[in-house]
């Protein structure tokens, strides 16, 4: 029993990293907010006031973390195989421009369009992928470069396809660039009425769409194949050590190209909300930096499909916590930014240094 | 053409370079010394903004330039402590960096200007030569000095040594943490002079634009050696001139000469590989007794 307890604790020092890391941005915040002249009691009151009062304020930050969730997913299958895809930006960026192609020009009727955009925007991303993918597998090429190279290929070739091409407006309109708006059928329609049904008030202006149930089915879909299947096992006994998953006769670079073509599909749906629920058309200027922010995500939430809904929300939160305190107090938004960053390290540190703790205290207890 | 536009070019090139090159050079003594640096980006965002932070406060932008340096060096130095003492993943201590660059500099900006996505104008240059920054022309006797320090000295000795075989330089009595942090602070330093070399007139949210990561693939390419990562970097950096240049005289879309750079880097890394390879322990932390 006593034995019981303590691996307990080991285990509880073990996933104390998150925890421990936002107490500790919280406060370098309060020293920032003291710093700048500010009371820090106003300066989280306003956070409060506008991230965490109401069921209302709730739902919003709902809305936001589900770009967030599936940002940090496409990176969790890729971490897990050992990957470092750094160009989900990229893969969102074509695979939500591939999505929003086939929600323009395909006629179909809204059962079938629906899904028919969710698989393109998938083949997008994972497209996109698959260049960096075989040039790590194949010729050993540092995937960190290659994707950053290609996420910069990307955003150009978006530019140019949105102005060119795709371009939906009339030549003479001052709209910001983009491509024609998707078609009724593959709107995204909203929750909200459902979960105000069941109790949960949610207003019109918040975006509860189909890209939640989405994220919900690939989070589920993630967490089966990684944890129930012989193809996650493979993934993560890839990620641990290519060499002994080499040994014991996996194919790695297979699995490599599989899992890093996986992680673009997922990052191919971090659009969604965007393009098919609120604005419904396609434009470069999507929401920039939801893909770098999924690897902050994953780490977090340590590259878990089910740990990254806490930071998901986190993320969500620290957004929100960015315009109250822009709101409320004279503190500025960026400072959120700087919160970020100053976070991931703090997490990430302790998690190193609490991971060796926890190895120690179980030599220790082996003898 | 004539030859004064041509002169223009070979000139405008070596500027258009010296920010990548600058960068790649603080790459490799990084990595030579066992760290992988991604946050190269990142310091040159946040050191830009000190630079002409200091510039305009001190009336002077050689006092711009040292802040700079230690800004730098500062930022480096977070990445040491977590990658070299707390031994976390060396990517994701860069990518964390990267991150914190991005709300620090718009923060500082804030703080400074009073504006979150640029700057006041800097009227505190560097002095022109032959009508560029006369600072770019620092990099050929710099690469020189890059190659003496790594090849030539006791130091560079050592610093390569630390990034090939930690354990044997560890039992030699070279101190592996020490040599390791050097070299990130190095990087670091070298982040502020490359920085220096963009814009000095004024700071605004952005400006690095992606050459921290083209000097990341020119270490690659330049085989992890301060001449040939000058030389990878001139390679760019000329890609880019083109572009500039020759933007508007060639029928193609300006979206695809954006592109020129990075897929030529992909290019060039598909095409180079098995002929260039990374210090042995770069990217791995060293414990004493793991080896």
């Amino acid at each position: 029993m006593a034995q019981h307890s303590r691996r307990f604790s080991i285990y509880v020092l073990e996933q104390s990293a998150p925890f421990i890391g936002f107490l500790a941005s919280m406060a370098v915040l309060t020293l920032i907010v003291m710093g700048l002249g500010e009371d820090p009691a106003k300066a989280f009151a306003g956070i409060y006031k506008f991230a965490l009062s109401d069921p209302a304020k709730l739902a919003a930050g709902l809305s936001i973390s589900i770009p967030y969730y599936l940002s940090g997913l496409s990176i969790v299958i890729a971490f897990r195989a050992g990957v470092f895809n750094i160009g989900n930006e990229g893969q969102y960026f074509i695979g939500g421009m591939v999505g929003a192609i086939a929600g323009v020009y395909f006629h179909l009727p809204p059962v079938i369009h629906i899904p028919v955009v969710i698989i393109f925007s998938m083949l997008g991303g994972a497209l996109w992928a698959l260049i960096p993918a075989v040039l790590k597998a194949v010729r050993g090429i540092h995937e960190v470069i290659t994707t950053i190279m290609f996420n910069n290929i990307a955003l150009a070739l978006v530019n140019f396809l949105v102005n060119g091409p795709l371009s939906g407006l009339q030549k003479g309109t001052s709209l910001e660039p983009q491509m024609k708006k998707i078609l009724p059928s593959a709107h995204f329609g909203k929750l909200n009425g459902f979960f105000r049904a069941i109790g949960w008030n949610v207003p019109d202006y918040v975006y509860l769409d189909y890209s939640l149930i989405v994220a919900i089915v690939m989070g589920l879909f993630v967490w089966f194949l990684l944890f129930r299947t012989r193809q996650g096992f493979e993934i993560r006994a890839v990620g641990t050590s290519t060499d002994v998953s080499r040994y014991a006769g996996i194919p790695v670079s297979k699995v490599q190209i599989g899992a890093f073509m996986l992680s673009g599909a997922i990052a191919g749906l971090i659009g969604l909300q965007e393009i098919f629920a609120i604005r419904g058309f396609y434009t470069y200027n999507l929401a920039s930096g939801l893909g770098f922010d999924g690897i902050a995500i994953s780490l977090i939430g340590k590259n878990s499909p089910v740990g990254i809904v806490f930071s998901s929300a986190l993320f969500a939160f620290l957004k929100q916590a960015g315009y109250g305190l822009q709101l409320y107090s004279k503190v500025p938004n960026s400072v959120t930014y700087a919160i970020q960053g100053i976070m991931i390290l703090f997490i990430v540190t302790i998690n190193e240094i609490l991971v060796r703790a926890a190895r120690n205290l179980r030599k220790k207890e082996v003898g | 053409m004539d030859i004064s536009f041509i002169g223009f070019f070979l000139v405008k090139g070596l500027e258009i370079s010296s920010p990548i090159a600058f960068s790649a050079m603080g790459g490799v003594f990084s990595e030579r010394g066992g760290v992988v640096n991604i946050a190269l980006e990142g310091i040159m965002t946040v050191t830009a903004l000190t630079l002409v932070w200091g510039a305009i406060t001190f009336q002077s932008i050689w006092v711009g330039l040292l802040i700079a340096v230690i800004t730098g060096m500062l930022m480096g130095l977070i990445h040491a402590v977590v990658t070299v003492t707390f031994k976390v993943d060396h990517v994701v201590s860069g990518v964390a960096i990267n991150v914190l660059a991005v709300g620090l500099s718009r923060f500082l900006c804030q703080s400074f200007f009073g504006a979150e996505t640029q700057s006041k104008i800097n009227p505190y240059l560097f002095p022109k030569l032959l009508g560029i920054n006369s600072l770019a022309f620092w990099l050929i006797p710099a690469a020189a000095l890059g190659w003496f320090i790594l090849y030539r000295t006791v130091f560079g000795l050592r610093l390569r040594s630390v990034g090939e075989n930690p354990e044997a330089a560890d039992t030699l009595g070279v101190n592996v943490t020490l040599m390791r942090y050097v070299g990130v602070l190095i990087s670091g330093a070298l982040c502020g002079i490359a920085s220096a070399t963009l814009f000095a007139d004024k700071w605004i949210t952005g400006m690095v634009a992606g050459r921290g990561f083209i000097a990341l693939a020119a270490v690659i390419f330049g085989r992890w050696d301060p001449v040939g990562a000058v030389l990878a970097s001139l390679l760019f950096g000329y890609a880019d001139t083109v572009r500039i240049v020759f933007a508007s005289k060639i029928p193609i879309p300006d979206q695809f000469i954006q592109m020129f750079p990075y897929v030529l880097a992909v290019v060039v890394l598909a095409g180079i590989v098995g002929k260039s390879r990374a210090p042995a322990w770069d990217g791995r932390n060293y414990e004493k007794g793991e080896g």
